[in-house]
């Protein structure tokens, strides 16, 4: 590599880190509490316990669980119910109204059903008076700072310049390293040139983690502009059919009960966990849109949507996923490292960890960076002072 | 004939690439493969940057 190549690509290192650093570092130290989320939340679950029943026990017709949530709340709307395929229960969400929840979805609150005895297990407070939970906390810190769709894409800037940064530390990486071999940290010398070599190690050794979870991040932040794309195109061409028909009102709809029977009949070998009903802005305004997952690690991240049409109870079919809806689904696990048990968990926080000690040593390397020159540039960086002719000059 | 410029790259980054692929390795195989030993392979391999670094600063630390 020539000399003005290499100072090209450090330019391109120190700005893509020196921007996103202390937004990386927000996402690192949230996201070790959220690696762990199913964990805290299960430690921090004080939901009354289920009854124990035999484990063959039928579920609960969701038609019953749909009457007893409109008797609790006359006059409201079902948003969607949420059919757990891990623990015996039904969530129902309701709304005061569809204009109420299609402009703001925190309006809309839930009861907790047995989904064997369809009886009321818990209810969310009220909307609004819902108060931040921790998690709740890291979660906003960690997708969108608390500014939601503009958050959102800011963060998936600042992941991307995070991916920009690891591809240029890798280009960096060989001229800084031809004198040196594999894994050399100079902790004799001089501080800076201890946490330079560590900085390289640290980094070059976590290079596919971090890149892989780098590169998830930026597609996770994507997806609600990914969802948009998808209703403006094929949902929309799927649903020419009924232009202009009047959505289905709550008096006209089929049994629910018959829907999700019918939707699980068209996808064999599929789990249906969750139902939208008809209005939300998350479905269409003429079927029951049911969600249907895979049964295997992988395709039990990967969702098939089945629309019924919501009068008739008529089957409509399954919607085919465009690729960069597929492409999201895939993202999922890879960056939260949640698909290969509590040991895979403990591996991604420690890889997090060390992921804040490259970014915290590289704040460190670009602070420091006059203090070590010109005067004491030649004590220890005489080693990088060919390969690195920006090095003094920063 | 090689070079000596690839002599150097190959020899830089012998272990990082070595290293990589068995990192991408564990961060499929846990996907796509059924538990069992798949998630085993996983841990083993996404640990492995963790020993690197606590070997390389293990003998760092000695000198």
């Amino acid at each position: 590599m020539t000399r003005l190549s290499v100072h090209r690509w450090r330019w391109v290192h120190k700005w893509s880190s020196v921007v996103c650093t202390a937004f990386l570092l927000v996402i690192c130290l949230t996201g070790l509490p959220l690696v762990f989320h199913e964990e805290i939340d299960h430690w921090l679950d004080d939901d009354p316990p289920y009854a124990v029943l035999p484990a063959a026990t039928p579920a609960a017709s969701l038609d019953r669980i749909a009457q007893s949530s409109r008797q609790l709340y006359p006059g409201q709307v079902i948003v969607s119910m949420f059919t757990d395929d891990d623990e015996p229960q039904v969530i129902v969400t309701l709304a005061t109204s569809w204009a109420d929840y299609n402009a703001d979805p925190r309006t809309g609150h839930w009861i907790k059903f047995d989904a064997r005895t369809a009886e009321v297990l818990e209810q969310s407070k009220p909307a609004g008076e819902d108060s931040q939970t921790f998690m709740g906390v890291m979660i906003r810190l960690h997708m969108d700072l608390f500014a939601g769709l503009p958050g959102q894409l800011f963060m998936a800037a600042m992941a991307l310049l995070f991916v920009i940064a690891i591809i240029s530390g890798v280009v960096l990486y060989a001229p800084f390293m031809r004198k040196l071999d594999f894994g050399t940290v100079r902790a004799d010398r001089s501080p800076r040139l201890k946490w330079l070599d560590l900085h390289n190690l640290l980094g070059v050794v976590t290079l596919a983690w971090a890149l892989v979870v780098g590169a998830t991040g930026v597609i996770n932040e994507l997806s609600t502009p990914l969802f948009a794309l998808w209703q403006r195109t094929d949902v929309k061409v799927m649903l020419d059919r009924w232009q202009g028909a009047p959505i289905a009102s709550p008096a006209e709809l089929s049994s629910v009960q018959a829907a999700l029977e019918t939707a699980r009949a068209a996808t064999p070998g599929m789990t249906v966990i969750s139902v939208v009903y008809p209005g939300s802005a998350f479905g269409t305004s003429y079927h029951y849109l049911f969600w249907a997952k895979g049964q295997t690690p992988l395709t039990s991240r990967l969702f098939s949507p089945v629309l019924v049409d919501a009068r008739s109870g008529a089957l409509v079919g399954a919607v085919a996923m465009p690729w960069y809806l597929r492409a999201l689904e895939i993202s999922r696990p890879l960056h939260f490292g949640d698909y290969g048990g509590l040991p895979l968990k403990i591996i991604w926080a420690l890889l997090d960890l060390v992921t804040i000690v490259v970014l915290g040593s590289g704040l460190y390397l670009w602070l420091g960076r006059r203090a070590s020159s010109p005067a004491t540039a030649g004590q220890g960086d005489t080693v990088l002072a060919p390969a690195h002719p920006g090095e003094a000059a920063e | 004939m090689i070079s000596t410029a690839t002599l150097t790259a190959g020899r830089v980054w012998r272990w990082p690439a070595l290293i990589a692929v068995l990192t991408s390795f564990g961060l499929l195989s846990a996907l796509l493969g059924e538990g069992g030993i798949w998630w085993a392979l996983s841990w083993v391999t996404l640990a492995l940057p963790l020993a690197v670094i606590l070997a390389c600063a293990a003998r760092a630390r000695r000198g």
